[in-house]
């Protein structure tokens, strides 16, 4: 046994031992996992798994782990707390099927597709920390780019939201991610107005620092009449020089985002987001791109803890100079809650509609993809 | 496409099963509360029948959480609402409206066999902070203090850390019970205990204070007065005293509203006595009224 395990197995004895009625009663385990089994039915299209002859149907189906987090989190008093998380997904992007260069003879692009396990939450969160009602978040932290959205759509299980799920969907990475190692400050000023702002890596939960730049984070959250909210949201980073820009051009990354949620009716929520995502290094015969899109989404609990009705429709601009390549995207779906809360059955429907990049010339055609899903909700 | 129809099929059956239930009024919040609102509300479904209402504990926290979230129609609280608490309802659209529907004298219990019958509030305080550790600093016998008290959704946890201990931090020392009835266990089979629990839950099947507890007098300055003191509770001499409220979200539905005028009514409040809580005072009944038009 080496030294670290020798370790490991010893503080692991000694947090077992520990548990007294206080101390257990101030920490908590939980548990919340995605499982899907998911059908494409439709034949056509880059996002639909086929064999290079088209000359067969070939419905791609599978069972999939989408993501399983363990979450610890320990409230040391009233005003702190820790957080620990484990994220484990697969790495198989469900959206674009590139599990295998043939289908066919389904050897793979990579070594496996394990669930691997990694950190995602590692911090201290402050509660009425210099005055009441400030927050400071420490650590490897959520950042503030699509918390508020995933918050009110409330099916990540099903989906993630429109900036979220970008890069999966597009293939377009606009560098958003939902954690990140840095630090931030949200304060409520009132019910009516609240702000946040953060400072971060900017390379995400995935990669360590690797430039002296830091992303910037601000947000602020207008709540004019009860029910009824905006967001604006807006981060800047600098980026090394590149060689393809002229020496004097100091690169950065910026993204401009608002939302818009309407929760005035009991059990109604409509939200809905917009952004664009600029990168001086996107460029295209020497103009530069921005990056955008926008989403509407729904859902109605008809009965709480129960049974309720959601929709979304995302729209995407991977490149404002080449409108060929914009998508849309419909989901919609029901959420039932057949014995237990832990236990949800979301069935869901995925419709992507996408231009084949000559959408414009007389020849022009369009794709759609449906994909059927039965996504197994378990949170204990 | 049959795949489809077959699916559409599936959702209305259970979308139509689902709507076809009677509408059971959701109540869910305060562990001080549950006993006394599960009593109210199975008296109300007799003399209503039809009527349907589903009552769950889990602390002042979760019913706050449940209404604004929309999981409940009534959160039973035993604390005011927190800013956080109130800048999240209007965010989600929830306008509480507030129903004090009885008084607790919050009690102070130590096991019988504790010499000592009354403290000052003061002393509570530093014991719940650990600043004692000791029975024998503030009177009592050369014995460690073993502390029972709620966990942190509780409103009973919140209101003795804002009335009692100065807003510090508890002790991390105190064992964090599930409930009331925890706490009573504890401090039964723990001489050197003490606990704070509703006044409701003093007592046994018979009415009588439960054996194995010690009910202490509080003073604050002056002298010490007994939260099964009615008079002492009502005028505030008591000092650990405070009312036990309901929420709704906006005016209440005629349904919600009915059960609400139950439990101000004279029978209603002839239960919570019975159960060990005071009575409204005729200022909360008026506040109440308003709420409900």
């Amino acid at each position: 046994m080496t030294k670290s395990l020798k370790l490991a197995a010893f503080l692991f004895v000694g947090l077992m031992a520990l548990p007294s009625a206080s101390l257990l009663a101030q920490q908590t385990f939980t548990t919340t996992i995605y499982f899907d089994y998911m059908t494409f039915m439709s034949n056509a299209g880059p996002y639909t798994l086929k064999p290079s002859s088209e000359t067969t149907a070939y419905k791609n189906n599978q069972f999939l782990f989408r993501r399983a987090y363990f979450n610890y989190e320990n409230k040391i008093n009233d005003n702190l707390k820790f957080r620990f998380r484990f994220d484990a997904d697969n790495t198989a992007n469900i959206a674009s099927v590139s599990l295998t260069v043939d289908p066919v003879s389904g050897v793979s692009t990579k070594k496996d597709d394990k669930l691997r396990p990694y950190i995602k939450h590692l911090f201290l969160e402050y509660s009425n920390f210099l005055v009441p009602k400030m927050v400071l978040n420490i650590g490897m932290i959520e950042t503030l780019t699509f918390k508020p959205a995933e918050d009110r759509w409330g099916y990540r299980s099903v989906a993630k939201t429109l900036v979220d799920g970008y890069k999966d969907i597009t293939g377009m990475d606009i560098l958003a991610t939902s954690a990140d190692i840095g630090l931030t400050m949200k304060y409520s000023f009132a019910k009516f107005f609240r702000a946040a702002a953060g400072i971060y890596n900017g390379t995400h939960y995935s990669h360590a620092e690797n430039d002296q730049f830091k992303e910037i984070e601000v947000q602020a959250q207008i709540t004019p009449i009860a029910g009824f909210s905006i967001v604006g949201y807006y981060d800047y980073e600098r980026k090394l020089p590149v060689a393809s820009l002229p020496a004097e051009t100091a690169p950065a990354t910026s993204m401009f985002k608002v939302d818009a949620y309407f929760e005035m009716i009991k059990n109604f929520v409509l939200g809905g987001e917009w952004f664009v995502f600029k990168n001086d290094l996107y460029q295209s015969g020497g103009e530069k791109y921005d990056v955008g899109g926008f989403s509407v989404f729904g859902r109605y609990t008809i009965k709480p803890d129960s049974f309720a009705l959601f929709a979304r429709y995302d729209d995407y601009t991977p490149n404002s100079l080449d409108r060929d390549l914009d998508m849309t995207m419909i989901i919609a779906g029901f959420d039932w809650v057949p014995f237990h809360k832990s236990w949800k059955i979301q069935p869901n429907i995925w419709l992507r509609s996408y231009g084949d990049g000559t959408r414009y010339n007389a020849n022009a055609t369009s794709n759609s993809d449906i994909v059927l899903n039965l996504t197994f909700f378990l949170s204990f | 496409m049959k795949k489809i129809t077959l699916i559409a099929l599936a959702t209305l059956i259970v979308l139509g099963g689902l709507l076809m239930g009677a509408k059971t009024i959701q109540v869910k919040g305060s562990d001080t509360l549950v006993n006394l609102v599960q009593i109210l509300a199975e008296t109300y479904m007799e003399k209503n029948p039809g009527s349907a209402l589903a009552v769950l504990g889990g602390g002042s926290s979760t019913g706050i959480a449940g209404l604004t979230n929309g999981t409940c129609d009534i959160a039973n609280h035993s604390r005011e609402w927190k800013a956080k608490e109130i800048d999240l309802a209007w965010e989600k659209g929830v306008k509480p409206r507030f129903f004090a529907v009885a008084v607790d004298g919050v009690s102070i219990i130590v096991n019988e066999k504790n010499p000592l019958n009354e403290m000052k509030m003061s002393d509570v305080g530093a014991l719940y902070r650990g600043d004692i550790k000791n029975w024998k600093a503030v009177g009592g016998p050369s014995l460690g203090v073993s502390l029972y008290g709620r966990q942190s959704n509780s409103g009973t946890y919140v209101f003795v850390q804002e009335h009692v201990m100065g807003l510090k931090n508890y002790s991390t020392d105190m064992k964090e019970m599930n409930g009331n009835a925890q706490i009573i266990e504890g401090v039964i089979q723990d001489e050197g205990g003490i606990g704070y629990v509703g006044v409701g839950y003093l007592f046994d099947e018979s009415g009588n204070i439960r054996k194995g507890i010690k009910v202490l007098k509080i003073s604050n300055g002056g002298a010490a007065f007994s939260p099964l003191d009615k008079a002492a509770v009502d005028s505030g001499d008591y000092p650990v005293s405070r009312p036990l409220y309901q929420a709704t979200n906006g005016k209440p539905s005629a349904a919600v509203a009915a059960f609400i005028q139950f439990e101000m009514s004279d029978e209603g409040q002839k239960i919570v006595e019975r159960e060990g809580f005071f009575p409204i005072s005729a200022t909360h009944r008026a506040a109440n009224e308003k709420n409900l038009r």
